[in-house]
């Protein structure tokens, strides 16, 4: 446990020390505030509600394209160093390292939310918000933010280079997302209806969206993140095997 | 040794077998449950049940194998890796599955958007026959059908499943799309099922779908559950408003409203049901009467107090008449019965109130409401569903000595300084007013009772007004309408059926105006104050870096 | 400290490491020479537990590197052949990170400790990336030995560094003597016999040659000189040289010969004598030291040989 909490320390500090993790950051930001302002100069001047979910769906959007950026590099980089050899010949197991490089990019993304409440607060000023519906579609996100780190996490591992991991899992992520509106397209009910119930988005925007806590879309995404963790662990180990 | 070793050999083959089915039974179960349809989810099922037992004879056998395979030691190879993940993928939507049928939810809205309402609660109750709501959704709209599902199972779990809920995509069963007359993706229909499970195509009826889903839903309910069960009469032939007239002068607006909440609404005529020595039919549940421009005669009156003598439900509505044989005269025949059946009556006299009123102090506004009758609830001057009356007559219900059996109150009262005004000549002629001692009645004053009969179960309101029902001025306070149909529903009986607090809040309305400025302001905030910090902070790291 | 058994790893069909034994004891220095390609990293990389063995054990003290991975690891420190580092830490945050993983207590202190050993403690807040390659060296050492393991495994360690560098890496090596067993490869013989208490060889996965370097020196005992010679065509020169007894070989590099003795007389005079008699003129001769090569050479022939040869009694 103490282990992880290093490896951890360790992970999220390296997000800070440099820019592109700042980068990354006022990039992200700059689009969300580009879309909220919008959003909110319609509002505004049409005196019309905004949903409180608008900045979360946002980010669900641009969390597909943002999220690669930072996790490749998490075991791509390891490897790249040498550093992977010292750290699985350390008294550490591999869920100890998956975990606490998971929970690091989790905080950082989780850091990346805490700023985009500023739009909520300015929301807040304007209307009364509804509190608890806010507040869900945050966890929503927040927990939807996971899967996807989850998912890039595995893509590193994968590899070696920086490159193919962060396009393998935005390819991955942008299918996984689209999957929701896959159905216009086939049209056929049965296969899109498979297909929805395994997009990411799908288990957001009707149901954390919406306002509506639903146990089995958190249990999507808490079984996404063990499997992509379970299959980060085996990935991490096979480079032993082989 | 040697024996022990040939045991640990069986055992461990007896695992393997063990651990072999289990895996398949999870995989082919999982597999089953995703295409979830119709039988092959119970087989799905049964194949989940034997991969769970035989997952749980090979831990149970081989402990030590079974916990490295999952912790990894073990898994050396691709296969074993595959395996494994095979079979945590299967527990994952094994627990996934039994989450979704279990429906764990939690509304958060604070309009409770994903509850049902107590009044929703109370018309599922009575549902007592199978109902289908049958959607059509293609398969673009999927989300949509998703959302909506997630309230309609609300009906379906509220009814044990009296209510069930179909979706069929109109692009691939278009025949059936046709049969309902869907136009749009996104329709709902409710029916009837008949005895045999299929849909009753008589008794299908397109909801509508307005700003509220929930209301929608339970009226579309409601109405079936009461098609042809409640019946409001109108009375006519003695110049009552028009039930039929649409100028501002009738009431058809509130015909139409009746109509359109489920009840079935017709005209009768008092005096030629008076003339045949007839009754007023059995299935009325309530009686109109909107300011006839005559007096009842005290055949009319015999005809109305046998109907009410058998559990009827009458709403009155007299006005300021100028004429002598004005309806409900204070010494008339029928006010006379009124008074001492049910403690109401209406008196000879304007209600006048200078602190309560619009324009004129004769346009009186709501001012006491009493909440704790049975009908004024939604009436609530300070949130703004007050009542507006033009010109309208004082009302009384007797207080203290009410006659037996009887539970009577008042609805609506003047401020202190409203007044009966007793000259209406003078009003007619000349429109003057004014409080004279001795003379008018002293405020407060009622201008709207009720009364019931607890034996009979007969209901009376009695509103001094008519006009604020009329098409012209029903819209004029947010109360009027509110005052007619919650007095309509509770002299009908209908109330026990019905009704829909209106939602207190609207999440996300603006409270306040932005200014351009303030707009600005958000841009610049959103745009470029947080991205800039961001990336002044990554540039800050970048020259320390470089620097040292 | 260290034992290993019958260590087997392959790669796919590729025997690396092909059925070694061997043994270090408590406060032994243990040099693991080799050419590229030996197997003395994958056979480290065992050690460690990075990769597991296709078959044979190995135990770090008493403890099985498959068996009780943890518990051997935690006895390990290990240098890899690429020094790894996080580039962006500082070398304080470098050493402390691996000082808390390994759970060593105050680790703090203990990090300075390290640091002021090898001479770091004046860079504690450099970032790694703009260390020189010698202090990269210095820091990985110091990485390796923060958590005070019993065992210390270091794999190249003076592998492109500056002559100045390795002798301090070499120093840095033998301080460890009596408080830690370790186990270094090479594949500079010269460098393993300055340091090592014992010299493991191995070549294509199998230990060809085990010992102290003094044995070893005796049992493969090669004398070599290369020689420049004028006014003598060449092959008139080899024919000389290869009449004179005790002479194993003799081979032509440009204007240089090389000659190889069987050890069993010195042959300088009779050399000179030869070449002179013959005309020529001795314009060099020089001794060179057994390289590793040369007693590399002569332990895999005798393997080749004896198939069993690195079962040596
Ligand atoms: N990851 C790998 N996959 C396949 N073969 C490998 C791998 N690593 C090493 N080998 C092979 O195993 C053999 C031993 O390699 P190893 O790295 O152990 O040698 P070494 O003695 O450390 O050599 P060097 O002096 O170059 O470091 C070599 O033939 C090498 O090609
Ligand atoms: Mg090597």
């Amino acid at each position: 446990m103490t282990v992880t909490w290093t490896i951890f320390r360790r992970e999220f500090a390296s997000f800070f020390v440099t820019p592109t993790a700042y980068i990354i950051a006022a990039g992200f930001m700059l689009f969300t505030g580009v879309f909220f302002s919008q959003e909110f100069q319609v509002a505004a001047v049409r005196r019309i509600p905004i949903n409180p979910a608008t900045i979360p769906s946002l980010v669900s959007y641009m969390l597909v394209f943002f999220a690669p950026l930072f996790t490749m590099r998490l075991f791509a980089e390891e490897k790249r160093e040498g550093t992977v050899e010292l750290l699985l010949t350390a008294p550490v197991s591999e869920a100890s390292i998956v975990v606490a490089k998971f929970m690091a990019a989790w905080a950082y993304v989780t850091i990346l939310l805490g700023i985009t409440l500023v739009y909520q607060a300015i929301l807040a000023t304007y209307a009364p918000q509804d509190i608890g519906h806010t507040i869900l579609a945050y966890i929503g996100i927040w927990l939807y933010s996971g899967t996807v780190i989850s998912i890039g996490m595995m893509f590193s591992a994968l590899t070696e280079n920086q490159i193919v991991s962060a396009f393998s899992s935005l390819l991955t992520l942008l299918i996984l997302y689209v999957g929701d509106g896959v159905g216009g397209i086939i049209g056929n009910i049965q296969l899109s209806e498979i297909m929805r119930s395994l997009s990411l988005e799908a288990h957001y925007s009707t149901s954390f969206a919406a306002g509506l806590f639903r146990a089995e879309d958190a249990a999507f995404y808490a079984g996404v993140i063990v499997i992509m963790l379970f299959l980060t662990m085996r990935i991490l180990e096979s480079n032993r095997w082989r | 040794m040697t024996q022990k070793s040939g045991y640990v050999l069986t055992r461990g083959r007896a695992a393997q077998i063990a651990s072999f089915v289990g895996i398949t039974g999870l995989i082919t179960g999982a597999i089953g449950m995703v295409w979830r349809s119709g039988a092959s989810a119970n087989y799905a099922l049964i194949a989940i049940i034997i991969g769970g037992l035989g997952i749980a004879l090979w831990a149970g056998l081989t402990p030590r194998e079974f916990r490295e395979t999952i912790t990894g030691k073990r898994v050396r190879y691709g296969t074993v890796t595959i395996v494994s993940t095979a079979l945590l993928i299967g527990i994952v939507t094994l627990t996934y599955m039994l989450l979704q049928s279990a429906a764990l939810t939690l509304d958060v809205t604070q309009n409770q958007s994903f509850t049902l309402s107590q009044e929703t609660l109370n018309v599922l109750r009575r549902v007592s026959r199978p109902i289908r709501l049958t959607g059509f959704y293609t398969a673009r709209n999927l989300a949509a059908r998703e959302l909506d599902d997630q309230f309609f199972r609300l009906y379906t779990t509220a009814t044990n499943g009296l209510i069930e809920r179909d979706y069929i995509d109109p692009e691939q069963n278009p025949a059936m799309a046709g049969r309902f007359g869907v136009q749009e993706d996104g329709q709902l229909y409710i029916s009837y099922l008949d005895a045999a499970g299929e849909i009753d195509m008589t008794t299908v009826s397109r909801v509508p779908r307005g700003e509220s889903q929930e209301r929608d839903v339970t009226q579309a309910i409601s109405r079936m559950l009461i098609a042809g069960t409640i019946k409001i009469y109108f009375a006519t032939g003695a110049d009552e408003r028009d039930a039929f007239d649409t100028t501002a002068e009738g009431i058809a607006g509130i015909n139409n409203g009746i109509r359109e909440s489920g009840l079935l609404t017709d005209t009768l005529n008092i005096s030629q049901i008076a003339m045949a020595n007839g009754d007023i039919p059995n299935d009325a549940a309530a009686l109109i009467i909107t300011r006839p421009l005559r007096d009842l005669t005290g055949a009319e009156t015999d005809v109305i107090r046998r109907y009410m003598d058998g559990g009827g439900g009458l709403l009155l509505m007299p006005d300021v008449t100028y004429n002598e044989d004005r309806f409900m005269s204070e010494t008339g025949t029928f006010n006379t019965w009124l008074w001492q059946t049910f403690g109401l009556r209406a008196l000879d006299a304007a209600v006048v109130d200078p602190d309560a009123s619009a324009s004129s102090a004769l346009d009186v506004i709501s001012a006491v409401v009493f909440t704790e009758s049975p009908i004024a609830s939604r009436i609530n001057p300070e949130a703004g569903t007050q009542t507006l009356f033009r010109v309208a007559r004082v009302v009384e219900a007797d207080l203290l000595s009410t006659p037996a059996n009887i539970a009577n109150g008042r609805i609506i009262m003047t401020t202190p300084f409203g007044f009966g005004e007793r000259n209406l000549a003078d009003l007619g002629a000349t429109n003057t007013f004014g409080f004279d001692e001795g003379e008018d009645i002293p405020g407060p004053v009622s201008t709207a009772v009720w009364a019931t009969h607890q034996v009979t179960g007969s209901r009376v309101v009695l509103i001094g007004d008519s006009d604020f029902v009329s098409n012209g001025q029903v819209l004029s306070a947010p109360g009027n309408g509110i005052l007619f149909t919650d007095a309509l529903s509770w002299v009908s009986g209908f109330s026990d059926e019905i009704q829909f607090a209106p939602q207190a809040f609207t999440s996300g309305l603006p409270t306040v105006f932005v200014s351009q400025q303030q707009v600005d302001l958000v841009v610049f905030l959103s745009v470029i104050l947080v991205p800039g910090i961001l990336l002044v902070s990554g540039l800050a790291i970048y020259a320390r870096r470089v620097r040292r | 400290m260290i034992e290993v058994k019958s260590l087997t790893r392959l790669y796919g069909e590729v025997i690396a490491v092909d059925h070694i034994s061997f043994k270090a004891a408590s406060g032994e220095i243990v040099g693991l020479l080799g050419p590229n390609g030996a197997g003395k990293t994958t056979t480290m990389r065992m050690l460690t537990g990075f990769l597991p063995p296709t078959s044979g054990s190995a135990k770090i003290g008493k403890y099985d590197i498959v068996e009780d991975s943890m518990e051997a690891r935690r006895r390990v420190g290990y240098l890899p052949e690429r020094v790894p580092l996080y580039q962006d830490m500082t070398v304080f945050g470098y050493i402390l990170f691996w000082a808390q993983l390994r759970q060593v207590k105050a680790p703090r202190d203990r990090t300075v400790d390290v640091l002021k050993r090898f001479d770091l403690l004046g860079r504690r807040d450099k970032l790694v990336r703009q260390l020189s390659k010698g202090l990269r060296q210095r820091l990985g050492l110091a990485q390796a030995l923060v958590h005070d393991p019993p065992v210390i495994i270091l794999d190249e360690p003076t592998i492109g560094i500056d002559p100045q560098q390795v002798i301090e890496v070499r120093q840095a090596v033998r301080d460890l003597r009596k408080s830690h067993t370790v186990l270094f490869s090479t594949h500079i013989l010269s460098e393993a016999e300055e340091i090592c208490d014992r010299v493991v060889i191995i070549d294509k996965g199998r230990i060809v040659a085990q010992g102290t370097p003094d044995a070893l020196e005796k049992q493969v005992r090669a004398n070599s000189f290369t020689l420049e010679v004028g006014r003598l065509a060449p092959e008139r020169v080899l024919e000389v040289l290869r009449a004179i007894p005790g002479v194993a070989s003799v081979k032509r590099r440009d204007a240089h010969f090389s000659v190889e003795t069987d050890g069993s007389r010195d042959v300088r005079g009779d050399i000179s004598g030869a070449i002179v008699a013959a005309g020529g003129e001795l314009l060099e001769m020089k001794q060179v030291k057994s390289s590793l090569e040369d007693v590399f050479l002569r332990a895999v022939q005798s393997a080749a040989d004896n198939p069993q040869g690195q079962k040596k009694s």
